[in-house]
């Protein structure tokens, strides 16, 4: 019964959607508003219906219900609780279905939002959320269906792939997934612009806000997968550049340069054609994400099944895609600029350059990411290119970001004067020199790291430079200590949430460079009771090998080693490594143990083990300045949090 | 118009370095798939490879203690000896296909720096024959009684 | 961006993309080739689940089919089995075999599966897994066409439909024996 209500839902979810997505322009034509409100009342119908079908799979996850494909492969009678309700996204069927949730949700809020504030547009976009969910309902109809019956019903499901049994897969791929639909909304404001004919520069405003709540949690969602990956996958990496974090890493790049160039359109009125062209690129970006990890075209560690579905995904990406960009060719005469680029030492060529090297960096992940597929068309030969081609190429690009970063923000518009240059940059500049100098003298010889550091104390310096002075005018203005500091914040919330953004990039950027640079690893097979001994910075690691232990748990037996981790101030702790054995999978599943530092974190695996007990292999590294990247990820949320806030600047 | 022509000028060098900088990126970190017929009938020395095959019944040897696993790879017409350092995969075993990634040494070997699990939603490895690690281990555990005493430094 | 047709570039960029996207569909990244195909199929001598001896080289002038199973594997297991038994059902009078080889399992849920699939083709248990390393099952499900030759000639991997058996099959039937 549960799957027939679930499909039923699905298909009428379908054909409602088409039908809003019809009549908003049918409203708008004819300019009935009837025919408005019955695409707003089809876009609640969706909601609800996507609703439902998530409220029926959750209760067919929690009564067991075999008899549902998706169900049976995804759960089995010993996953715990928790993850029969995670499980709900675990696959390809069910996080189809989060997303198409999530767009409901969104195209709810543009409803709420935006059918009084913006009656022009607002038909329009309501058009293309709902025709953008139309699609998903169609995927979920068709290719996808989660609600597909299994016969005859298996006695018990296989089980939840049990990578996916932890914590972070809660959060990771909501954030992920509010992301990548959350791109949706600033896309059917550009597309509701160029069909009106109306790119002026008030769909704009919307849509950076828009952008800047799908970047945020992309990037919450990237770093969360990072984290992921590093405790559960067991390699000591966080990122390894394979297809699906490329996927995901595209959107964001393309994303984070449209929020830059943004204010060029909003300041001087130019880069209008551009600014459509990235909302766009990241939209298809999206979609290009979802269609390489789920069509199975370019191998990679996270493979999902195969099927038709590709061929769905890349159908779209061609509607969406080609749709958008005539449409884009179609309106151009009324994209003509109307400011023009005044000097080549101005804030908005530091921001062409910035758009320049987060495209480049675009292109070569892209370019790296379908490089087999391009290799086999072309010449016949089977190939890939791995992490050392996309840091090579990515190292100078990210490099020279982090420069443009420090300069952007301050550099005067239109023309920068020798004056401006050195009253802004020279301390700053010092300061990364000195900093490189010092970290030389303590010994840190590698060229890469020293330019990174150099550039992230430069960039760091021209932040507080900025704010002291914001903050020592207020304060001869007559404001308290409070008011200067905090008030400042708040009041000019988009540019210091920028900057704090940009500080939590920074931060990231040192755990990334560190990290990079120092890692020491070293596999070995131990006795009990013997030890091994690894050189951290100004300290010696020792782990004894104590023992191990068997259990068995709900749904996979586990071998627990016992390890003594001493530092070299004698500091003794217990790590516990293991490895699960779940009876699905032959490959045992590494369950990671750790201690986390500021600068560094000790991260043991349990390898291989005698059955009697006696003897285990483990691979022990020390990582340095992981934990950054963690720390600068709550920082940036802190900042896009403030950037998000209402503007309290007074309009000019 | 001149500031322009620079903008132009200093796009095109930077497009320019771009282009270099992927050529030399992708010449210096190709991965070629090969199977061991075609890595024997041209191996070249510092090129990576990854390299699909067979693990030949009776050629897998590993050393716990010294951490070097050997092993031969085959595609039923080549076979070419593989070694490596480090823990073999759980699921690697003789008679099932292997993926290893590494370079061919001149002493007439493959030297994997990684040997690739895979993994797949649908289509599911075998169990081996004998009962999981764990198994063995929670009976010999059960056997001898768990003494707390504190293993000698 | 002046001219009437300079504008188009951007769309006409996307077209090559698409369609290099598209020849993916083509291609398989995860492909290894079986080193069996084109050499003799491994004999074996298997006793099935109704104790009747199975032994492959008796089969020698017929197509086989062999599918390696287990009751564990959901859904790939599960979708191809009513695939596998029409496939019998349609081919047995045609000169092929068809063989059931379970993996891996256990006796009851085996047992269960065949009885619910109504397999009436020969299904074998291999307990200790030997025919299954032979012929290199790198997974299940797992299916092998050999011909009348006694040559492996497909492999197939993954979930099997009546399409793709039907063309194996078709094709081996075709040649002289």
């Amino acid at each position: 019964m549960i799957p027939e209500l679930g499909y039923a839902a699905t298909v009428v979810g379908f054909v409602l959607a088409l039908y809003g997505a019809i009549a908003a322009v049918i409203g708008v034509r004819t300019g009935q508003a009837n025919w408005l409100r019955t695409g707003e009342r089809a876009a609640i119908g969706v909601w609800l219906l996507i609703t439902a079908c998530i409220a029926l799979m959750l209760y067919a996850f929690l009564t067991f219900d075999f008899s549902v494909r998706y169900v049976a492969v995804n759960t089995n009678r010993g996953t715990p609780f928790y993850y029969r309700i995670t499980a709900l996204w675990g696959a390809l069927e069910g996080s189809i279905v989060l997303w198409a949730w999530m767009l409901s949700v969104y195209t709810l809020i543009v409803v709420v939002r935006y059918r009084r504030r913006q009656p022009e547009l607002y038909p329009w976009v309501l058009s293309v959320m709902l025709g953008i969910l139309a699609f998903f309902l169609l995927v979920m109809s068709i290719p996808a269906p989660p609600f597909e019956r299994l016969s005859p019903i298996p006695p018990d499901g296989r089980g939840l792939n049990p990578l996916l049994e932890d914590s972070g897969m809660i959060t990771h791929p909501v954030a992920l997934y509010l992301g990548f639909t959350g791109f949706s909304v600033p896309f059917a404001f550009a597309m509701a612009a160029l069909l009106v004919g109306r790119t002026g520069d008030e769909w704009i405003t919307i849509t950076r806000r828009w952008t800047i709540v799908a970047w945020y949690f992309l990037s919450l969602g990237l770093l969360i997968g990072g984290w992921w990956s590093y405790h559960v996958l067991g390699w000591g990496g966080y990122w390894a550049w394979d297809p699906v974090e490329n996927a995901a890493f595209m959107p964001w790049l393309t994303g984070t340069a449209f929020l830059h160039s943004v204010m060029i359109q909003e300041r001087r009125r130019m880069l209008k054609l551009w600014n459509l062209t990235l909302i766009i690129l990241t939209f298809g970006l999206t979609l290009f994400g979802t269609f390489l990890t789920r069509s199975g075209i370019i191998g990679s560690v996270h493979s999902f099944t195969q099927g038709s579905i590709g061929v769905f995904f890349l159908a779209f990406l061609a509607l969406a895609l080609l749709g958008a960009f005539s449409l884009l060719a179609w309106r151009t005469d009324g994209l003509r600029a109307q400011g023009e680029l005044d000097s080549a030492v101005s804030r908005e060529s530091v921001f062409l350059l910035n758009n320049l090297f987060l495209i480049a960096a675009t292109f070569t992940v892209f370019f790296g990411t379908v490089f087999p597929l391009l290799s086999e068309a072309v010449r016949g030969v089977k190939v890939s290119v791995g992490a050392p081609f996309f840091n090579l190429v990515n190292i100078p690009i990210f490099l020279a970001l982090l420069f443009l970063m420090g300069v952007g923000p301050l550099i005067a518009w239109r023309r920068a004067s020798a004056e401006n240059l050195k009253r802004n940059f020279l301390k700053p500049v010092l300061a990364g020199i000195v900093a490189a100098a010092v970290l030389r003298l303590f010994g840190v010889g590698n060229v890469l790291v020293l330019t990174a550091m150099a550039l992230v104390v430069f960039v760091a310096g021209t932040i507080a430079l900025d704010y002291g002075r914001a903050v020592r005018a207020r304060r001869r203005s007559g404001d308290g200590w409070g008011a200067a500091t905090w008030g400042l914040l708040l009041r000019q919330n988009r540019r210091y949430g920028g900057f704090i953004v940009h500080l939590g990039i920074l931060v990231v950027a040192l755990g990334v460079a560190g990290s990079q640079a120092w890692q020491i690893q070293t596999e070995v097979t131990l006795d009990k009771g013997q030890s091994v001994e690894v050189d951290g910075y100004r300290t010696r690691y020792r782990v004894r090998f104590d023992g191990l232990s068997a259990s068995e748990e709900s749904n996979h037996g586990k071998v627990t080693g016992t390890f003594t981790l001493t530092d070299g101030r004698g500091k003794e702790e217990v790590l516990s490594p293991g490895r699960k054995f779940y009876p699905q999978e032959q490959t045992p599943i590494a369950a990671v143990d750790y201690r986390l530092g500021i600068f560094e974190d000790v991260y043991l695996v349990l390898g291989d083990f005698a059955r009697d007990g006696s003897q285990a292999t483990i691979k022990l590294q020390v990582n340095r300045m992981v934990s950054w990247l963690w720390i600068g990820g709550l920082v940036l949320t802190l900042g896009a949090a403030l950037a998000i806030l209402p503007d309290h600047r007074k309009p000019a | 118009m001149t500031t322009q022509r620079k903008f132009v000028a200093g796009g095109l060098v930077i497009v320019a370095a771009l282009g270099y900088l992927i050529w030399s990126g992708v010449t210096q970190s190709v991965v070629y798939f090969v199977t061991p017929s075609e890595l024997l009938a041209a191996p070249v020395a510092n090129k990576t490879y990854r390299l699909g095959g067979m693990v030949l019944p009776g050629s897998l040897k590993w050393e716990p203690k010294t951490l070097s696993l050997a092993f031969t790879l085959s595609d039923g017409k080549g076979q070419v000896s593989v070694r490596h350092r480090g823990a073999p995969p759980d699921l690697f075993a003789e008679g099932r296909g292997a993926v290893v990634e590494g370079s061919w040494a001149r002493e007439g070997y493959f030297q994997a720096s990684l040997i690739l699990a895979k993994h797949s939603e649908e289509y599911k490895a075998p169990h081996d024959g004998a009962d999981p690690g764990y198994k063995e281990l929670l009976r010999t555990l059960r056997r001898e009684p768990r003494t707390d005493e504190k293993p000698p430094r | 961006m002046k001219g009437g047709w300079l504008r188009w570039i951007i769309p006409a960029a996307v077209v090559p993309v698409l369609v290099l996207l598209a020849y993916g569909f083509w291609t398989n990244p995860r492909e290894i080739p079986s080193p069996l195909l084109g050499r003799p199929a491994a004999p074996f001598v298997l006793t099935t689940f109704d104790k009747a001896p199975l032994t492959l080289q008796d089969l020698r002038g017929k197509v086989v089919l062999i599918n390696f199973w287990a009751s564990w594997c959901i859904p790939a297991c599960y979708d191809e089995a009513p695939a596998l038994e029409r496939t019998w059902l349609a081919y047995k009078d045609k000169g092929v075999m068809v063989i059931g080889v379970n993996v891996q399992d256990t006796e009851e849920p085996a047992r269960k599966f065949l009885a619910r699939f109504q397999h009436s083709f020969p299904n074998a248990p291999d307990p200790r897994g030997y025919v299954a390393v032979e012929y290199g099952v790198y997974g299940v499900p797992e299916t092998f066409f050999i011909d009348r030759r006694g040559r492996v000639r497909f492999k197939h991997v993954g979930a099997l439909t009546d399409e793709t058996a039907r063309k194996r099959l078709d094709s081996l039937l075709e040649e002289p024996s």
